[in-house]
């Protein structure tokens, strides 16, 4: 990255969660660096600063163990987007989401926007295989070990069952927008007056780099209502990060 | 370095030594040269006596090989009247095949410890037993582990109940697991606390049960799976694969139940299993709680070594779930897959085998720190005690995998200290993550030696991306603290870069051996354990960089593996030397171990004792004159804590919430 964060204040803060290898560092690797290479196993949470216009956007990339160390609400103290992420070759990775990582965001802020993200495309559909459309260098270090299958290799049966979970899709579309509209439950949040899920279920590849620059720009551009909120509101953008022992319900209770 | 400035002390003494060689009282006490390295040499009258290089080099001949020996023989035999301990140093080391062919010598050796003391006072008329006796009683038990029998190790059959014809058979078995049989079926098995004495019966039946629940579609490995140096697996004690250093767990998941059944059968007889030898192979097991480790190595390696790095293996599954945590999970359910919860970290205890084989910080347990002005050190430093936050307590600055300094919270100096151990956890931590070079990490992190239960919130930042050499690691014991601990980075990276820090530690870098002036010493490791207000708080050692003919990635190994078989010859646990002056066919090496520091060099091999002696006066001379560039004398203290108790070994109560947590993922 090129960039320096130093002394920069946050603005926003992003958070990605979803299991293991599911490829959430691929994806902010892609994002930032246009690249994808083999990332070295992510250790606890990483902080990343990016420069958006002029906006400074906190991401959180984290390990998917938060859960175990009680830290998950922590990363997602007065998160403005949370990325869900699951792999689309892995029924499992979706379930958990639910099952152990959308806890983990009661502790976001109450108008905070979910993102349920399917990666891995690459190996289930051949429309993300190809040359990356919205990724002009498109430049691609395959150094990753899964070799993205040649021939048939955008079967699309749901469900899962046999055969090579690499390249069967286990999750689909539909799934993935069953799950937001249950996370809005959750979240108790009015399915009317949020984005509607079409808008917030993306597939991707880190990959190839298909739907990732759109997954993060489309996020960015919803939480800017509350940047600028922020900045109205001349609130300095630190407290909200910094001051970490105001009650979680402070943020939590509007959800309800 | 000492106190007493031996390096001068010493130079004199040599040069005494070699105009005449019996002037010095020391000289006519063998016990300097031979005695355990952990008992003080008895009372000499030599001023000299604990540093016992002028009769040490001189008098002995550790493991000379054949090529030299005429030459070294006279050289000996002009001062056998001042050097009886050379015999024992001889049988210390029993031949020279035992330096250049390991593997075949350790099993004689292993067999023959109890009885070979005997031989060596018969051999000598030494009085030798009383060198050596005190630990054949024990010799596999050396780094303190729980389960030694207070009547000694033995040598017995193992039987494993199993169909051995099925076995050897089933076409279902891969490679490794006939790899681990057969290797078994060569063996003899040490077990602690069976049998008698001495007697060492074959393993008289190979391989194991069909290991429970093995799997068909197992990869076949193959022949290069099998020539890896060295294996390390982890198994849990129901013989779940957690992790293998090649090739996957679930393909090797029957080799681990093969080791597990071996573990269980001999735990079923009340003793533990340590370690089986065969022709080329060591395999070491080690129980850890619900844990077993398993090491298979080729390298030559001493059981005890291997047995650190296990421990260092099992420390870093430690530092990542806690021992707690880890106890917990198998006391709730006893077949639970670690492999959820380490899944991600195979990186990280692969880099730390990785780290393990290349460099010596491991083997001399002690943290390799680098070379700097100490003006700068001390400014540095500085810098990192004025950018303090509640509940910080290491800052820790580190440049390729060497500290530059470490400032430490007062409250918990008072009753603690980093272990390098735990330190060198932390270094391979942040190797194993320069993927995020340009993150700031923020992640749980338990130091075992400091305490196994609970958790430390580690910082990690690199300041110079994107070369990302210089490291800033912060400790602290508030998990909420991320924000805080990161703004006392950017007060460090503005401080250092006011006074152009980078820039200088971009120049300090590991010197050359060139620089001590001596001719033909090629490389040296010095460890001092004796230094006022530095050992108690972190030991150290200082190397200069391996340059040629070291400087390919295979002759590195290979003088590495010369200093780790010196190394275990030192700390033998059987017969620890004081002193080995070892004739290899590329290199002479000189391995020296007194009450204030251990010494390894290594001399181009026409090297001649004598000039060996005086290249290690001169070497000690350069250290002394260098010391405070190239050790950490006095790491300072700040203070954070207003509530002292939180951060005090004890009183952490971080692991607490992971409670929440950890359950629900059962
Ligand atoms: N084929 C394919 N592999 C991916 C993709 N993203 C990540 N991976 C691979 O999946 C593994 C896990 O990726 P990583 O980013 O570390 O996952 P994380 O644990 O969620 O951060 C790595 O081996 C990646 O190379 C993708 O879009 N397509
Ligand atoms: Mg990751």
């Amino acid at each position: 990255m090129p960039e320096r964060a130093k002394m920069r204040k946050p603005d926003v803060k992003v958070v990605i969660l979803g299991d293991m290898n599911v490829g959430k560092t691929s994806l902010l690797h892609r994002y930032t660096e246009k690249k994808f290479k083999d990332t070295v196993s992510t250790v606890g949470g990483a902080f990343f600063l990016k420069q958006w216009g002029p906006y400074n956007i906190s991401i959180w990339d984290t390990a998917g163990r938060e859960q175990f160390h009680g830290l998950g609400s922590m990363y997602c103290r007065g998160a403005s987007a949370v990325i869900l992420t699951y792999d689309v070759t892995n029924w499992q990775s979706l379930t958990e989401l639910e099952d152990r990582f959308l806890s983990l965001t009661d502790t976001a802020n109450a108008d905070c926007i979910y993102a349920i993200v399917g990666n891995k495309a690459d190996l289930t559909e051949s429309s993300a295989q190809g040359p990356v459309p919205e990724d002009g260098q498109g430049e691609q270090e395959s150094v990753g070990t899964e070799l993205r299958p040649t021939g048939g290799g955008s079967s699309s049966g749901g469900g899962g069952g046999g055969g090579d979970a690499l390249h069967q899709k286990q999750v689909n579309q539909d799934d993935a927008l069953a799950l937001y509209a249950r996370v809005l439950r959750y979240k108790g949040l009015d399915g009317m007056a949020c984005p509607p899920g079409e808008s917030l279920c993306f597939e991707t590849s880190a990959k190839t780099g298909y739907n990732v620059d759109v997954l993060f720009e489309t996020i960015f551009d919803m939480v800017l209502p509350s940047i600028l909120k922020k900045r109205r509101e001349g609130e300095p953008s630190t407290v909200d990060l910094e001051d970490c022992r105001v009650p979680k319900s402070i943020k939590g209770g509007c959800c309800a | 370095m000492e106190q007493d400035n031996p390096g001068s002390a010493n130079s004199e003494d040599v040069r005494t030594n070699e105009a005449s060689p019996v002037t010095c009282p020391a000289d006519t006490d063998p016990l300097p040269v031979t005695c355990p390295a952990d008992t003080d040499p008895p009372p000499v009258t030599c001023p000299a006596d604990t540093d016992p290089l002028p009769s040490g080099p001189q008098s002995s001949s550790g493991c000379e090989e054949q090529g030299d020996v005429p030459l070294l023989e006279n050289h000996i035999q002009s001062e056998e009247t001042q050097s009886r301990p050379e015999d024992e140093l001889e049988a210390g080391c029993p031949d020279v095949s035992t330096v250049t062919d390991c593997s075949t010598q350790r099993e004689d050796e292993i067999l023959e410890q109890d009885s070979a003391p005997d031989d060596v006072s018969g051999e000598t008329g030494q009085s030798a037993p009383d060198v050596v006796s005190g630990e054949t009683g024990q010799p596999a038990n050396p780094d303190g582990e729980g389960h030694t029998h207070p009547d000694g190790e033995g040598h017995t059959h193992l039987l494993p109940e199993r169909n051995s014809d099925s076995a050897s058979a089933e076409d279902g078995r891969d490679d490794s697991e006939e790899f681990v049989a057969a290797m078994l079926a060569r063996s003899k098995l040490e077990e602690q606390g069976l049998g008698t004495k001495g007697s060492s019966p074959p393993l008289a039946e190979t391989g194991g049960p069909p290991p429970p629940g093995a799997h068909r579609d197992e990869d076949v490995t193959g022949d290069a799976w099998r020539a890896h140096r060295k294996h390390v697996f982890v198994l849990s004690e129901a013989g779940k694969p957690i992790y293998s250093r090649y090739g996957s767990e679930e393909a090797l998941s029957s080799t681990m139940g093969v080791m597990m059944a071996l573990v269980s059968f001999v735990q079923s007889g009340d003793n533990n299993i340590r370690s089986v030898y065969s022709d080329q192979h060591t395999v070491v097991f080690m129980t850890q709680g619900p844990l077993v480790l398993v090491s298979v190595s080729s390298s030559g390696q001493s059981e005890q070594q291997l047995r650190v790095e296990l421990r260092y293996v099992h420390n870093q599954i430690v530092s990542m779930l806690t021992e707690a945590s880890i106890a917990r999970i198998f006391q709730t359910k006893k077949n639970y897959d670690l492999r959820r919860l380490l899944a991600g970290s195979e990186k990280i205890l692969d880099g730390l085998l990785d780290l393990l084989d290349s460099d010596p910080s491991f083997l001399l347990s002690a943290v390799h720190c680098v070379p700097l002005a100490s003006s700068l050190r001390d400014s540095l430093s500085q810098i990192l005690q004025k950018a303090i936050t509640p509940n910080l307590v290491f800052s820790i600055l580190i440049a390729r995998q060497q500290l530059i300094t470490i400032v430490q919270e007062k409250t918990v100096i008072e009753d603690a200290r980093l272990e390098p151990s735990d330190l060198h956890l932390l270094f391979n931590l942040i190797g194993a993550s320069s993927a995020f070079q340009a993150g700031e990490i923020w992640t749980p992190i338990c130091l075992p030696c400091f305490n196994p239960d609970c958790y430390f919130y580690a910082y990690i930042s690199y300041l110079d991306p994107p070369e990302c050499t210089v490291c800033l690691l912060l400790l602290s014991t508030d998990k909420e603290a991320f924000y805080a601990v990161a703004e006392c980075k950017r007060k460090i990276e503005e401080a250092m870069m006011a006074q152009n820090a980078l820039a200088a530690i971009a120049k300090a870098h590991s010197y050359s051996v060139s620089q001590v002036g001596v001719s033909d010493l090629r490389h040296f490791m010095y460890k001092p354990f004796d230094v006022p207000d530095n050992h108690r708080q972190l030991t150290q050692f200082t190397s200069p960089e391996m340059e040629s003919p070291y400087s390919s990635e295979e002759e590195r190994t290979r003088l590495l593996d010369l200093y780790r078989d010196l190394h275990s010859r030192i700390h033998s646990s059987s017969r620890p030397l004081k002193l080995i002056y070892h004739v290899a066919e590329r290199e002479t090496l000189l391995a020296w171990v007194t009450s204030k520091f251990e010494l390894y060099t290594c001399f181009s091999p026409l090297v001649t004792k004598a000039s060996a002696i005086n290249a290690i006066t001169k070497l000690l001379r350069w250290i002394k004159k260098e010391e405070e560039r190239l050790f950490i004398r006095y790491p300072p203290k700040y203070s954070t804590t207003p509530n002292p108790s939180r951060s005090s070994r004890k009183a952490a109560e971080q692991h607490d919430s992971t409670d929440n947590g950890f359950l629900s993922l059962l």
